[in-house]
């Protein structure tokens, strides 16, 4: 029973140190890259989506590229803004009447613990169970929070 | 895609969890029924404070003999096994499917502090492997289980790495990483993976018969 020797435990280093090393640079390469394009030809009508009540999450995923009017149109959503921005009258849902002027976080952020992931799951339940219905639109994290 | 992903979060969910719940009961009443008949003297010998001990000393990095005549493997099992328990549980990713679902949640790891973890874990089980291939002990011991089992606790940190740095394919390594924590979960009671809950037992009775029969350390 003699495995003690260096090279057991400089496998398991340099499995470590070059598994990193393919993240870290790729990142950086690939933030410069979307640096250079949007700062160039590059322009989306991406809406971030109530960006500063969520930005100081420590677990930040990249923020969602929502086209709010471009993805209603495909949807078949535009003449039911109701169906998100929503209305609810002692815990009825009022399917005529909606809420567009408010944002989602003045009714779902928890005032106490702005950070919490109250609202962040509100958003997930309302945009996933949608395209599960559907079969259509994104269902993973990473088809809707795409990194640059 | 869309009814992969409601089976593999709905019915094989539950049917996941609940094999792992029910298994693990089962394995520790047959277990126990087990003792009872071929060895009733064990829960004789059953000493709580030579237990704890015992479980003690092989809990503690270093705390024993053998690990310390093999410090390489000490290392990789302790950062393995804490990494391995912590980031399914922790993971932010997890816990805000807890919310989704159950409406309750706890503290998360930082994303780079899961990640690094996660490393470990692959890295470890590649260790693994290296080990039952190379070293002549460790290979007259091995079966084809052990590779499988290997496979079983690597593939959801290797899909779930994949999934979470988005590379190619990503979408439909999430089902299959959503399969192979399953895979996991239902393994657990019928394989060696039983270990994580009968540890401090087969531990606590060596502990007791060195401690209380033989007077002797068994670390
Ligand atoms: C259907 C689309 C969708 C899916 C799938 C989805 N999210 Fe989100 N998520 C959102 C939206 C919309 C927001 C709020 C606005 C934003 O972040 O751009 C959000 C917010 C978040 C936030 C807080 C804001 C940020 O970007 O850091 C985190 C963290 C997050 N989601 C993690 C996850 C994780 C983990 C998963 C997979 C378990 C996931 N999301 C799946 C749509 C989605
Ligand atoms: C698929 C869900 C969905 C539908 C359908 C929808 N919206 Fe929105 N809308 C959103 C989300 C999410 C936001 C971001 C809310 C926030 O930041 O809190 C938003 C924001 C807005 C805003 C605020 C924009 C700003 O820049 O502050 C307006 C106005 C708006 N929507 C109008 C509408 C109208 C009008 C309709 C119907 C034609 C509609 N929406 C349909 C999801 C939807
Ligand atoms: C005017 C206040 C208000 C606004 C604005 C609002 N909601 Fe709601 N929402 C409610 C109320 C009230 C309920 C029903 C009670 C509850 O579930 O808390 C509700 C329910 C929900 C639910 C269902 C809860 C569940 O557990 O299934 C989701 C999801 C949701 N809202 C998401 C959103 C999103 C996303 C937005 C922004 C597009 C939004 N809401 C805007 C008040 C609002
Ligand atoms: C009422 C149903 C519904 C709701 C609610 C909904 N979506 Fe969708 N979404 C769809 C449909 C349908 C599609 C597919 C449209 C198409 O045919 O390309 C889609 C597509 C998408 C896509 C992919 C767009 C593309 O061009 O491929 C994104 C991203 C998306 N949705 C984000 C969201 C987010 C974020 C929310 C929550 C704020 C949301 N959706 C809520 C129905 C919905």
């Amino acid at each position: 029973m003699n495995y003690s020797s260096a090279k057991p435990k400089k496998l398991f280093l340099n499995c470590i140190i070059s598994a990193m090393k393919s993240i870290v640079p790729k990142g950086i390469f690939l933030t410069s890259l979307f640096l250079i394009i949007s700062g160039t030809a590059f322009s989306n009508d991406c809406y971030t989506i109530n960006g500063e009540s969520l930005e100081d999450n420590t677990n930040t995923r990249p923020f969602v590229c929502f086209p709010h009017d471009e993805h209603n149109e495909n949807a078949g959503l535009d003449d039911n803004c109701a169906r998100c921005h929503h209305v609810y009258t002692d815990g009825q849902l009022m399917p005529d009447e909606s809420s567009e002027d408010s944002s989602c976080s003045e009714c779902h952020m928890s005032q106490e613990k702005p950070n919490d992931l109250d609202l962040i799951v509100r958003y997930h339940k309302l945009c996933r169970s949608c395209h599960l219905e559907e079969k259509k639109g994104p269902i993973t994290c990473g088809e809707c929070h795409k990194k640059p | 895609m869309y009814s992969h992903y409601e089976f593999v979060t709905g019915p094989f969910a539950w049917m996941a969890f609940l094999i792992f719940i029910f298994g693990s009961i089962y394995r520790f009443y047959s277990l126990y029924k087990l003792a009872r008949k071929k060895d009733g003297a064990v829960f004789e010998y059953m000493d709580l404070k030579f237990a704890l001990r015992s479980i003690g000393h092989w809990l503690t990095p270093f705390g024993s003999r053998s690990m310390k005549l093999n410090p390489s493997m000490t290392v990789v099992t302790f950062l393995f096994h804490i990494s391995l328990f912590l980031v399914p549980i922790f993971v932010f990713g997890h816990v805000v499917l807890w919310k989704e679902n159950f409406d309750i949640s706890w503290f998360t790891l930082p994303n780079i502090v899961a990640d690094i973890m996660t490393l470990i874990v692959i890295c470890s089980c590649a260790f693994f492997l290296w080990r039952r291939i190379k070293l002549p002990e460790v290979r007259y011991l091995t079966t084809v289980g052990d590779y499988v089992i290997l496979l079983i606790v690597a593939a959801p940190f290797i899909t779930g790495f994949w999934a979470y740095h988005q590379f190619p394919g990503f979408a439909a390594i999430t089902i299959i990483h959503i399969i192979s924590g399953e895979i996991m979960l239902i393994a657990i009671p019928f394989t060696k993976l039983f270990h994580m809950f009968t540890f401090p037992f087969t531990r606590g009775y060596i502990g007791s018969e060195f401690g209380g029969i033989r007077m002797a350390k068994d670390w």
